[in-house]
């Protein structure tokens, strides 16, 4: 990765992770909830080549283990996000093709959403972390797919819009 | 050329991992650095959730204003005449006012539980990603208040303070799953431990065998050395459910909670228990039932 891009991309994550914290977490949707911070991670990635994903990912695994309000050990978010978001830029995106079309991106951003979700509850649960009830994670990982898939249409233009800001003259 | 490139990435992969995961281990093993980034993180965020609340408000207020347009007209004109009638009685009622204080006065000495608290309002709650149950609050370390002190609102307890910066606090609601309160029960003082499940419904599991339990039930907290983390007395819930299985060493009960969590707004951080544990002097009234009429007829004897 050009280090001249690394600035922008941590303060454009810190952004949209504050936007999540201060605003998102405030509105209360009909079912669940929606992390605009993880499906924006998502769709960065799916531009990315395999280590620059992976580094956004353990950036922006870095940033979310600040939440306050996080009951997880701090580095869990790092762990998944790496490891996940480099699945994501050789696994998912080689086998489609890399310019993926908008149904595609909104389906492997829904998806992955709740995968990473799942993955969360899943470690954090090895790790000692006690749970809610069934029914209530699975409130929250259904309405948060089913507000990725909504709001799609919003989020995707933007942070590809985002995406090609953080890239040099040369690389565009 | 590609074999070389793919390497260097493996390589980058696995110490990125190794770096998360060191940093967990640090955590798990207690270092408090990692607790105070955190608590870093909440007071550079506090501006921007105040921020959002004065923003987010005049949008909730309209949209419940859009939703009451079709009744405001016939609203506005029934206001104008309670107002009229409120001005009327407001001349009487300031002969009334002064009484109204020495009672106060007397009603405050017989006080109930004496709590030195502070009061703050409700600007964030934990997200999805956050899965626990949690609210934060505009009022931290710069009002006097420490982690482990207890939170409660008009109806009864809301929970515990987490973690305090300079100017918000973290308060993990009763219905987190981690949540584990020792409570007694009004009256009887039977005692039990009551835990939150992520959802409206408490569990109740009685200490001891003898314990007699039944629905509508009050339950308080039992409290803690040093009001911390709970202070004494504070109200929890009602029993809903009591389970009678002939198989268990002590009862069981659901338990359904005074405050809505859902409209949190204003909350009070108790600092200091004055008088001691109020007993059952906080247990809320029971709404009084509708008088019964009884009519009794008498036959006139046909003559």
């Amino acid at each position: 990765m050009n280090i001249a891009r690394i600035p922008y991309i941590f303060l454009t994550l810190i952004g949209v992770f504050v936007l999540q914290e201060a605003l998102i977490n405030r509105i209360n949707f009909l079912v669940g909830g929606f992390s605009i911070y993880l499906v924006f991670v998502i769709a960065w990635t799916l531009q990315e080549e395999p280590s620059n994903a992976m580094l956004i990912g353990f950036f922006a695994g870095f940033i979310a283990d600040f939440s306050p309000t996080l009951e997880s050990p701090f580095g869990l978010w790092t762990l998944i996000l790496t490891g996940f978001c480099y699945f994501l830029a050789t696994t998912v995106r080689g086998n489609l093709d890399p310019q993926l079309s908008p149904l595609q991106m909104t389906l492997v951003t829904a998806s992955s959403s709740a995968v990473l979700l799942i993955l969360f509850i899943a470690v954090g649960a090895i790790l000692g972390q006690e749970l809610s009830s069934i029914s209530i994670l699975l409130t929250e990982i259904i309405g948060n797919t089913l507000w990725s898939l909504v709001l799609a249409p919003v989020y995707i233009p933007v942070t590809i819009k985002f995406y090609k800001l953080s890239l040099t003259a040369r690389e565009r | 050329m590609t074999t070389k490139r793919t390497n260097r990435t493996r390589l980058l992969l696995v110490s990125l991992l190794v770096t998360s995961l060191f940093l967990i281990t640090l955590d798990l093993r207690g270092l408090s650095i990692v607790s105070s980034l955190r608590t870093a993180a909440q007071s550079a965020l506090t501006p921007f959730q105040s921020l959002s609340t004065y923003m987010l408000t005049p949008i909730s207020d309209f949209l419940e204003d859009l939703g009451g347009l079709r009744t405001a007209q016939s609203r506005v004109a029934e206001l104008e005449k309670e107002n009229q009638e409120l001005r009327n009685t407001n001349i009487l009622n300031q002969n009334v006012e002064g009484e109204l204080k020495q009672l106060k006065g007397v009603l405050d000495l017989a006080g109930k539980a004496k709590y030195k608290t502070v009061s703050a309002r409700v600007i964030g709650k934990g997200g999805t990603a956050t899965i626990g149950e949690t609210i934060i609050i505009d009022k931290g370390s710069g009002s006097g208040i420490t982690t482990d002190m207890t939170v409660i609102s008009e109806s009864g307890l809301v929970g515990v303070v987490k973690s305090v910066s300079n100017n918000a606090s973290i308060v993990m609601l009763m219905s987190d799953p981690n949540f584990r309160l020792g409570v007694r029960v009004a009256g009887s003082q039977f005692m039990g431990i009551l835990s939150g499940d992520g959802g409206e419904n408490y569990s109740l599991q009685m200490l001891s065998a003898a314990s007699d339990l039944s629905v509508g039930d009050v339950l308080l907290s039992r409290g803690s050395s040093g009001d911390k983390p709970f202070a004494p007395g504070v109200p929890v819930g009602r029993v809903s459910f009591v389970e009678n299985s002939l198989g268990q060493l002590t009862k069981r009960a659901k338990v359904e909670p005074y405050v809505d969590f859902n409209s949190l707004g204003v909350v009070s951080v108790v600092l200091e228990s004055v008088a001691g544990d109020p007993g059952d002097a906080l247990v809320p009234k029971a709404p009084k039932p509708a008088p019964t009429v009884t009519v009794f007829v008498t036959p006139t004897p046909n003559e």
